[in-house]
């Protein structure tokens, strides 16, 4: 449990709150939806009124995550945010397609959503047109991925924040900055084991400490990726979620956990967590958790 | 030879260790018969690739390599494995003409990418997810009974200069320091 130097960010996002000294605000939670098959929108719907009750009662914020894999799934899906996700609410839109992503930004512009966007994600594969498309359709925040092909450790991610490894012509943050997106929110890039994995994590505090940045990853991935937990199908899904808690235990701000469908789990974990990190962060730094914490919410 | 014998590990499985065909599935369930060397699944364009071109060269007796299935959306890493075996890599380590979003390959030596280009035949099956199809194509290249390439070629993991001589044995990291309370600040801040 930590306390950075370097002045901590905080950015209002559509009403959420991130960012800041570790104890301060709650570890935002980003739970995806439709990463496989057709979306099956009536499932989906179950997952969103759940994870906001859990989000409620607990007082972790959550953020839902549309994972769109083709260009039909577009209109459908942006207007399921439209009908389910409370208005004023963020969603972040995760995307791997370069056409695809300048469609949906697109589409996002004529609905009138980008000031609840979170753009997931930037990064050094950033096309030409998926460049100019966010300079016209610039949504409120974007999540830029610290991935470094060359170098998987944290120096490795700076160096593409700062310079863009010698990939791109300028740095990550700087790129961000020259489109015109003023809320960015860095995700450490987890990689699979064998990959320096562990780096994901021990890059949380280096980067906090280096930008002052909101900063988060989507560690679970490093589990989906180990093939040994297959052998033991009863403590891989522990396993999943459990490893949301080295997040904030490393000074994170955000973890993205995957399918929604575990945030009956993941939520009360991370609000256990959460208020263990404020005890400690309260005591020895004064950092004051907000009204709206766990620890206030559930600790009477 | 077994799987240690690929050094650079991976989702894959060892078969036949003279075989000469090397099978990679995109987005497949597919088992390939057991002549072949080795096969498995490719998912990104970059890290993925590196190793099976690492595993593969290790192996000289494999001559052929299959790649079969629906290519991953967004990653493009099928036809950047093909880019890569036609094209190369230019100065910046980006595949050449790759359509994936990060074809870098970083880890790797040049002259293992030419051995790679050398040593393989590279059998564009992408898009095909008939199992007999794909049967009939290995059994095609298995018939064809190709020579060892020679000597087989181990890649060394191309990694970043070490750059830290830690001290302060509490330190995460060396940009930061933490002190025993857990505060932390940059590193000759």
């Amino acid at each position: 449990m930590f306390s950075f130097t370097k002045e901590q960010k905080i950015y209002d996002i559509s009403g959420v709150s991130i960012g800041g000294q570790p104890g301060m605000y709650p570890t935002v939670l980003f739970g995806g939806l439709f990463f496989k098959g057709e979306p099956d929108f009536e499932d989906a719907k179950r997952h969103v009124q759940t994870i906001y009750e859990r989000s409620k009662q607990t007082g972790v914020p959550v953020i839902p995550d549309f994972f769109i894999r083709k260009v039909e799934y577009i209109q459908p899906i942006l207007s399921f945010i439209e009908k389910v996700v409370p208005k004023k609410h963020p969603f972040s839109i995760d995307i791997i397609e370069p056409s695809i992503k300048i469609q949906t930004l697109e589409q996002l512009a004529s609905r009138k959503l980008l000031p609840r966007t979170i753009y997931n994600s930037i990064h050094i594969g950033m096309t030409k047109e998926e460049n100019e498309a966010l300079r016209t359709y610039t949504p409120e925040a974007a999540i830029i991925v610290a991935f470094n092909p060359k170098d998987k450790s944290p120096d490795g991610k700076i160096e593409v924040l700062e310079n863009g490894a010698h990939l791109l012509e300028t740095g990550l943050l700087e790129l961000a900055h020259q489109i015109g997106i003023e809320k960015t929110l860095i995700d450490t890039a987890a990689l699979a084991p064998g990959e320096n994995s562990g780096a994901a994590i021990a890059a949380l505090p280096v980067i906090k400490e280096e930008y002052g940045l909101p900063t988060g990853c989507a560690i679970h991935n490093v589990v989906e990726k180990s093939r040994w937990l297959n052998d033991f199908p009863f403590a891989k899904k522990t396993v999943d979620v459990a490893s949301n808690n080295a997040i904030p235990l490393f000074g994170g701000d955000y973890a993205i956990f995957g399918p929604m469908e575990n945030a009956e789990l993941v939520v009360p974990l991370i609000a256990w967590q959460d208020i263990l990190v404020s005890e400690y962060t309260e005591n020895y730094f004064g950092i004051s958790p907000v009204a709206s914490h766990p620890r206030r919410k559930l600790l009477k | 030879m077994t799987d240690d014998y690929y050094p650079w590990g991976g989702e894959f499985t060892a078969c036949a260790p003279h075989g000469c065909v090397a099978v990679v599935l995109l987005n497949i369930q597919y088992t390939p018969p057991e002549n072949v060397a080795i096969y498995g699944s490719l998912k990104t364009e970059n890290i993925g690739i590196e190793k099976i071109i690492a595993n593969t060269i290790s192996n000289p007796w494999i001559r052929f390599l299959v790649i079969c299935g629906d290519d991953i959306r967004g990653h493009y890493s099928g036809s950047s494995l093909i880019a890569l075996y036609k094209n190369g890599i230019d100065h910046n380590h980006r595949i050449i003409h790759a359509p994936g979003a990060i074809p870098y390959i970083e880890n790797l030596k040049e002259n293992a990418i030419k051995r790679f280009q050398a040593q393989m035949t590279v059998i564009d099956f992408i898009g095909e997810k008939e199992k007999e199809k794909i049967d009939e194509i290995i059994t095609d290249c298995i018939r064809k009974s190709p020579p060892s390439f020679g000597e087989p070629y181990i890649a060394i993991r191309l990694k970043p200069q070490a750059t830290i001589n830690l001290t302060d044995n509490r330190a995460l990291h060396s940009r930061i320091l933490i002190d025993y309370l857990g505060k932390i600040k940059k590193r000759g801040a």
